[in-house]
């Protein structure tokens, strides 16, 4: 495959997503512009300007009118996707780390930084598709704070019932998206190793973390069990379950502050790919000349991008020996 | 007077020669239905570039979801606002090709691959599979160490075709002892010169049939040499002496023909003969001492 490379950033990636139909990539990075590709050749469509700080997160609505992003400007974002205009900005006291939108897109999460005497917190806001994108709630309709240990990602389960949101003790909790209660907290990650990026199933039923302690796990919505383990050789910074094959792939490398002392070779800067239900590793593939900072898959399977410390996003549409790979197994009961 | 002064000076001609003016995009249709497009760009440096680029167009038909259709049509925004459509150069590039099989063992094999791209076999692996082989018995161990080393000669040695000295010439080494095993130092081998060796002794035989020739001219060449000669007879050799720092002839040169009665005909001949204006001088050459 001949991966696609994006150099619309001078500093290194924060996040991309794809957009339900995954026609469009969305990238942010330190620099203080967010970035909108077509998926299918690399162009840009445009970019949207505004952000007074770094952008540390993007999401956009699942009808792709929408756009929001979180920066250290300590502000949320919300764009119209089609002219780039910045339609809503929400203030908040510290940096916003993480957006998401849920299934049907009617709610935003956003978590904040603890920092300067304030506690994380993860604000919902409600999102309205009328006529004037600009007429939207001044007030988060939902206010959670989390007092143990600040979250540092969060997302939205299956049909937007709970909150999960990953802590940086390496802890993974289950709020009620109505209430905003405690339902559960499950050490899943080795104690004070921060989770660093939660996707989920297209489903929602599960979804992936991934930590500085060198693994990745799959956990269920619902009771936060801990499916799978997947153990890496290095901090990961992003994992993505990939739709169509039953695989995972996750990102990372050495720590950003470490990378100058050593060569690309040992850096690990490459995307592992696992197998989902035996916890393989199946295949690697380099790149970077940096950690990857964020992986993402698009949504039918067919390609994925990563983004990485370099400021390139290289987009790779998968060739036919990914899919044709099985395992002896899987193979068998295709057969029967 | 007045329509002089309304025309520009042609010196002020945007249009002639500036440097910072990038000529127009030119699309070429090509015969077999691809299209050459040039453009020119500037580079880091500044400097202008020329790229031509053959474009194949294969028209792949996809059904999408109708609001994915509509977005096709959106207009670029912020920083992209007003360019071309298709991706533009500074923003989009295409990394080399990526070999991706997954496979459950994929480890042993970029190990593998490491290993034999990295040329790091070592000489350990390249001699895994050679034998020791005695050269007295043939048996698997050194010759120093056979047991019959003090009763046998070696094996295959009386044939001599092992040896390198065997390789160069075939009259001059003789055979080694034939059978004895014991050393023959070189002067009492059989076909060596009583005088002994003289060093460069290749050429000796040659040297009843070869030429020197002089004042040459210092852009001289060996090929028109040759070719200067070889009307006289086969030549085997031709050697120019050269300046080893500028390459360039020395002024001599010593050619060297199979049949010396040919030599003794283009040494007659050539004394005397004009080549690039000077006129040479060709004598046989004297036996070095």
């Amino acid at each position: 495959m001949r991966p696609v490379l994006l150099s619309g950033h001078e500093r290194s990636l924060n996040q991309i997503k794809f957009n339900r139909d995954g026609d469009l990539l969305f990238s942010v990075a330190k620099d203080k512009i967010v970035c909108a590709w077509w998926s299918a050749n690399g162009e840009r469509l445009g970019t949207y300007n505004g952000h007074q700080g770094a952008i540390w997160t993007v999401d956009v609505s699942p009808n792709t009118i929408l756009l929001a992003t979180g920066s250290a400007d300590n502000t949320v974002r919300l764009w119209n996707v089609k002219t780039g205009e910045c339609v809503k900005a929400w203030d908040f006291p510290t940096a916003v780390k993480r957006v998401e939108f849920t299934p049907d897109g009617s709610r935003l999460l956003a978590v904040t930084e603890k920092r300067m005497g304030f506690l994380g917190t993860i604000a919902v806001l409600d999102i309205n598709y009328g006529e004037n994108l600009e007429d939207q709630a001044e007030e988060p309709s939902l206010r959670i704070t989390c007092t143990e240990s600040k979250a540092t990602v969060a997302g939205w389960s299956f049909l937007g019932k709970y909150i999960i949101a990953g802590h940086e003790d390496g802890s993974v909790s289950q709020y009620d998206a109505k209430t905003g209660e405690q339902l559960e907290n499950v050490q899943a990650h080795e104690f004070d190793h921060q989770i660093n990026d939660i996707q989920f199933s297209p489903d929602r039923t599960y979804f992936i973390t991934a930590s500085k302690d060198k693994s990745a796990k799959l956990i269920s919505s619902r009771n936060l069990a801990i499916l799978k383990t997947y153990v890496a050789d290095t901090p990961l910074n992003s994992a993505t379950i990939t739709p169509k094959k039953d695989y995972v792939i996750l990102g990372g490398g050495q720590a950003a502050m470490d990378v100058t002392t050593t060569s690309a070779r040992q850096g690990k800067f490459e995307a592992r790919f696992y197998h989902k239900v035996f916890e393989d590793e199946i295949g690697r593939v380099r790149g970077h000349f940096g950690p990857l900072n964020t992986v993402a898959v698009h949504p039918t399977g067919s390609a994925y991008a990563s983004g990485g410390e370099d400021g390139y996003v290289r987009v790779h549409h998968f060739d036919k020996s990914y899919f044709d790979f099985m395992y002896e197994v899987e193979r068998e009961q295709l057969r029967k | 007077m007045s329509k002089l002064a309304n025309r520009a000076d042609w010196a002020d001609d945007e249009e002639f020669d500036d440097p910072s003016a990038l000529p127009a995009q030119q699309v070429i249709t090509n015969k077999d239905g691809t299209k050459t497009v040039i453009s020119y760009r500037f580079n880091d440096e500044g400097k202008k570039v020329k790229v031509t680029r053959r474009i194949k167009t294969t028209v792949v038909r996809e059904h999408v979801n109708p609001q994915v259709a509509e977005r096709r049509s959106w207009a670029k925004f912020g920083l992209e606002k007003g360019h071309a459509p298709g991706p533009s150069f500074d923003t989009t590039s295409v990394g080399e090709n990526i070999v991706f099989r997954p496979s459950v063992n994929w480890k042993a094999q970029a190990a593998e691959v490491e290993k034999n791209g990295g040329e790091k076999g070592s000489m350990k692996d390249q001699l895994k599979d050679k034998k020791v082989k005695c050269r007295i018995c043939s048996g698997e161990h050194f010759t120093a160490r056979c047991p019959f080393k003090d009763t046998m000669a070696p094996v295959d040695e009386s044939a001599g075709g092992a040896d390198a000295a065997g390789a160069a010439e075939d009259t001059a080494a003789g055979a080694v002892g034939s059978g004895t095993g014991s050393y023959v130092p070189p002067h009492l081998r059989k076909g060596a010169a009583a005088g002994g060796e003289r060093m460069g002794g290749k050429y000796e035989k040659d040297d009843l049939a070869t030429l020197r020739v002089t004042n040459l001219s210092e852009l001289a060449e060996e090929g028109e040499l040759r070719d200067l000669f070889e009307r006289f007879g086969r030549v085997t050799r031709v050697f120019l002496a050269r300046d080893r720092e500028t390459q360039r002839a020395k002024g001599f040169a010593f050619i060297s023909f199979a049949d010396r009665s040919d030599a003794a005909r283009a040494c007659e001949k050539m004394d005397g003969f004009g080549y690039r204006h000077l006129i040479l001088r060709v004598e046989f050459a004297k036996r070095a001492t």
